[in-house]
């Protein structure tokens, strides 16, 4: 086993789903239905989301809002940042961000 | 091969008592009306029912834009459509009766306003003028830039794109033998009466009536008669579903905006705004600077829709006489034949124009005048 | 404001990037229009800004397009988001052809309209995903969803995974999955070992993708990773999100059921042909390909003049096809604008097009496993939700047809399937499928009609900054 799996597997034991090994800006704080959640400033928000532990994002017409393609063409994670309908594949976090169900 | 496309056995000799060519929504009125009196009818395509303007259209149920002439149809399709499931076998179009509203925004929009509203009640249109605080009052979502309104309580609208959904199997219940994908290519008169071209073989018919919307033209030239229809490629654009912002149909003083939002929550802008297309090659494509110029024209009505995406723009091939009166009535000199197109709104007469051809054609006196097309001819030398 | 250029180049995935870095070092002055902020595609996709990993073979060969991309003289516009498209064929009766009109969005700033003599399109693929009973449950992702997540993001979909589908995204997503540290349940692979089999003399010419594949198998074998050859997805369940697959054999069965957090399933790519059909190009039905494609010649002309794709989007034959594909459009198009001569054409091309042989047939091979399979779409359940937009289900789907439905546009109005927001990417696939089943096949199913905006375009952009007074209103009509 090599160092770096080993890392990876602590990073899993603890919880992350961030995959360690890779160098990512510093941490900035948005909120999600008023929950203060923390990711790297420039990660998707779906994936900050996600690594936070939040899948279900909302209630859709047809279907729970929630990721499926992370390219920006299924139109199923939108959310409502900063009072705007978005895609949180194609929303870069930013410090701040005020996140809430579409 | 699907089982429901085509009905109605039919051997080389067999002639319908009518035939109809083009399945939009006047012709499957007229077939409607015609098959439930007895007649053996046949109905004709080249595409599927209610593809072209009848299914995409606005849905727009208004006196608001309906030429003065027009009201009192208008008046009586707005009950059918807010009846059809009664009489059209269940068939629904999720037709909504709603006030209605025509605002100004300029001195010269309010002048053509009072104008058209005096004309309209005149023609027996439950049409008022309201203050803008008024207009505000009933549609909150309004903007406050509005000078004056007109209010007709009564106004609607359905979704235009079930239509086709919702007359087939009235149709095929009535006896109707329904032809989808089986175009016209012309039309010969003789003995029996009318033997109509298809790639599928001849079909013969003692009557027959042409509802080609805008293909019109080209179909009374195949019994020699010369009558000029101009196309118009109608653009429109909905929304993805948004939060109620509006309740009213909405319309401006000049007729160039309708707008209306629907129960799950998509808007609908429209207004006559051209794309790019023709008779001969379909709606092609949307004009980029009209699309804005409409969606601007709405949100200035409505600013709420500001925050709303544009999900889709599709185009719709209209058609309108010389003088912007229906073709509605006999094929001049040619005994048996009957036209029935080109209204202009007609989605919101159409059932009744329908009902009222059907009426002429099984000899009887209509209920209202028809528009016969001899104002407007130009014969063909034989 | 408009822009003119000789060349657009729209989508900088390998073949767009290889396009415009033919056309501009030829001389021609040539736009890349790019939605994300970074150019890569789907398969080069660059991490964030500040994110770094160490570099890998697939990292090295995006990062050396990207660069010779960047010193050809190409304008680069990236975070531009094209949502219209217009000119080409599309003007009035009896008017001569116009440039091409491209209307973006950028990321910053006001919409933007650019015009181009010609046009290469190089969208690209969206993925397939076939409904299956819960895969709409939070937890459930697409595979290139998940390489896309783990690649460009570095995040795991979840700690216990199972991975399913068919084609090699599925071992290239499980192996790198173990590789991050995630638990890997079970790799369902719908293909059998004769699926396999049967692809391998197409892969003989590519001993590195061979020598990959083996590595990926090896990292799974080493961790005891079930892999279950010809089995599927029966159902993903679990109350507020996924909590367990159910996995079973082709064959039949209500199958073995295994815990998770996370689903990556994949079924395929599909080409993009939103913009060829708004173009109203000619398209054929070519179900190894990945479903429609435009109508191609030797050198990616479209049926359209000055109209041309490049790579995936013209029938999916893999990354390493994609830029001699994209050389091959430049090089046609710089000819048919007269940037080039007709000698220079035939010399030039010669390269490019041996390249695309190549490469396309170890690509082919591994588009196949992942072209449509019918028997999916049999299996979804009537109560299954096929359009997730607007929550229409098999069973409304199929009373559409029996009601006479018999081509998309058609089932679109009938049912709605297609009128969200997503335009019928996610659902299309399953929808075409039971149209075709009724009507003969895919051909005769058809597809809907091409139409603006490319994707949901938001009012405020339309609009801009407008006095009342601004908008050009026509004549109204008489009362």
């Amino acid at each position: 086993m090599d160092a770096r799996h080993a890392a990876a597997i602590l990073a899993r034991v603890n919880g992350s789903l961030r995959i360690a090994g890779i160098a990512r800006p510093a941490e900035v704080e948005f909120s999600f239905e008023g929950r203060v959640l923390r990711a790297p400033v420039g990660e998707s928000l779906a994936t900050a989301l996600l690594a936070s532990g939040v899948l279900r994002l909302g209630e859709g017409p047809g279907a729970p809002r929630a990721l499926l393609c992370m390219m920006g063409t299924c139109q199923q994670c939108l959310v409502r940042v900063d009072g705007r309908l978005a895609q949180a594949c194609l929303t870069p976090v930013r410090a701040g961000l005020l996140v809430q169900a579409a | 091969m699907s089982v429901v496309r085509q009905r109605g056995r039919e051997s080389a000799g067999y002639v319908f008592d009518c035939a109809v060519a083009g399945a939009g929504l006047m012709g499957c009125g007229t077939a409607l009306h015609l098959a439930r009196a007895g007649m053996r009818v046949a109905v004709l395509d080249r595409g599927a029912i209610c593809r072209e303007a009848s299914g995409v259209n606005a849905g727009t149920l208004t006196m608001q834009m309906t030429r003065a002439a027009l009201m009192p149809y208008a008046l009586r399709a707005h009950e059918m459509w807010m009846r059809l499931p009664e009489w059209c076998d269940g068939g629904d179009v999720l037709a909504e009766s709603r006030p209605g509203l025509s605002v100004a925004f300029t001195a010269h929009e309010a002048a053509m306003l009072e104008e058209r509203a005096r004309i309209r009640s005149k023609a027996g249109a439950p049409v008022e003028l309201v203050s803008a605080g008024r207009a505000m009052e009933i549609e909150p979502g309004l903007t406050d830039r509005v000078l004056l309104a007109s209010h007709c309580p009564v106004d609607g609208f359905a979704s235009a794109y079930l239509t086709g959904r919702a007359f087939r199997p009235a149709l095929l219940n009535a006896g109707v033998a329904l032809f989808e994908g089986r175009a016209v290519r012309g039309v010969v008169r003789d003995a029996h009466g009318f033997t109509l071209e298809t790639a599928a073989g001849p079909l013969r018919a003692r009557r027959l009536v042409l509802a080609g919307g805008a293909w019109l033209e080209e179909m009374v030239g195949w019994l020699g008669v010369r009558l000029p229809i101009r196309t118009l490629i109608n653009q429109l654009i909905v929304t993805e579903r948004m939060r109620p912002v509006m309740h009213t149909v909405l319309g401006v003083a000049s007729g160039l905006l309708s707008l209306k939002q629907f129960a799950n929550g998509t808007v609908l802008i429209g207004g006559g705004w051209q794309g790019i297309g023709d008779r001969s090659r379909g709606a092609l494509a949307v004009r980029a600077e009209n699309l804005q110029g409409n969606v601007r024209l709405a949100a200035h009505a409505i600013p709420a829709l500001r925050d709303a995406r544009v999900v889709r723009a599709w185009l719709g091939v209209d058609a309108e006489t010389a003088d912007g009166l229906p073709a509605i009535g006999p094929v001049p000199g040619v005994p048996d034949a009957w036209m029935i197109g080109a209204v202009r709104s007609g989605y919101a007469c159409g059932p009744y124009m329908g009902k009222l051809l059907a009426q002429a054609v099984l000899g009887d006196q209509p209920e209202l005048p028809l528009f016969p097309v001899d104002r407007l001819l130009a014969r063909e030398v034989a | 404001m408009t822009v003119a250029y000789d060349v657009a180049v729209l989508g900088a995935g390998p073949a767009g990037m290889a396009a415009a870095t033919e056309a501009a070092r030829r001389g021609a002055r040539t736009v890349l229009l790019e939605e994300n902020p970074q150019a890569g595609g789907q398969v080069y996709r660059a991490p964030p800004p500040g994110f770094f990993a160490p570099p890998d073979a697939e990292r090295r060969a995006g990062d050396a397009l990207r660069a010779a991309l960047a010193t050809s003289g190409a304008e680069i516009r990236t975070g531009h988001r094209v949502w219209g498209l217009g000119g080409g064929p599309l003007v009035p009766a009896g008017d001569p052809p116009a440039p091409f009109r491209i209307d973006a969005l950028p990321s910053e700033g006001a919409p933007v309209t650019l015009e181009a003599r010609a046009l290469v399109l190089c969208a690209g693929t969206h993925e397939r995903v076939i409904p299956f009973p819960g895969w709409t449950l939070p937890g459930v992702i697409g595979l290139a969803a998940a390489t896309i997540l783990l690649k460009a993001q570095g995040v795991l979909p979840g700690r216990r995974v199972v991975v399913a589908g068919a084609g090699p995204l599925l071992y290239a997503v499980a192996a790198k999955l173990v590789k991050g540290g995630a638990e890997v349940a079970a790799v369902a692979d719908l293909a059998g070992r004769s699926e396999w089999a049967r692809a391998l003399p197409a892969l003989a010419a590519r001993p590195d993708l061979l020598a990959r594949g083996a590595a990926w198998r090896a990292a799974l074998a080493s961790r005891s990773v079930p892999v279950l050859a010809s089995h599927r997805v029966v159902a993903a369940e679990g109350g507020q999100v996924l909590e367990r697959v159910r996995i079973a054999p082709l064959g039949g069965g209500d199958g073995e059921a295994f815990d998770c957090d996370a689903l990556c399933i994949g079924h395929g790519l599909v080409p993009a042909t939103e913009a060829t059909r708004v173009f109203r190009a000619a398209h054929r039905y070519d179900r190894a390909s990945g479903g429609w494609v435009p109508v191609l010649d030797a050198d990616r002309r479209t049926s359209v003049p000055l109209l041309y794709v490049a790579g995936d989007a013209g029938g999916v034959r893999g990354a390493a096809a994609a830029p001699a594909s994209g050389r091959l459009a430049a090089l046609a198009a710089l000819a048919d604008l007269g940037v080039i001569g007709g000698k220079a054409h035939a010399r030039a091309r010669w390269r490019p097009w041996i390249e695309h042989w190549r490469a396309a047939r170890s690509g082919g091979a591994m588009a196949r496993m992942m072209a449509m399979r019918p028997a999916l779409v049999s299996a979804i359940p009537a109560e299954t939700v096929v359009c997730r937009c607007e929550g229409v289900t098999r069973a409304e789907i199929e009373a559409a047809l029996d009601d006479g439905a018999a081509d998309m546009n058609q089932l679109k109005q009938f049912t709605r399937c297609g009128m969200g927001p997503c335009q019928g990417r996610v659902c299309g696939e399953a929808a075409a499928e039971l149209v075709a089943a009724r009507v003969g096949g895919r051909e005769h199913a058809g597809f809907a009609t091409g139409r603006l905006p490319l994707r949901p375009l938001p009012m405020e952009a339309l609009l801009g900054a407008f006095d009342y007074a601004d908008i050009p209103v026509p004549a109204p009509s008489p009362v």
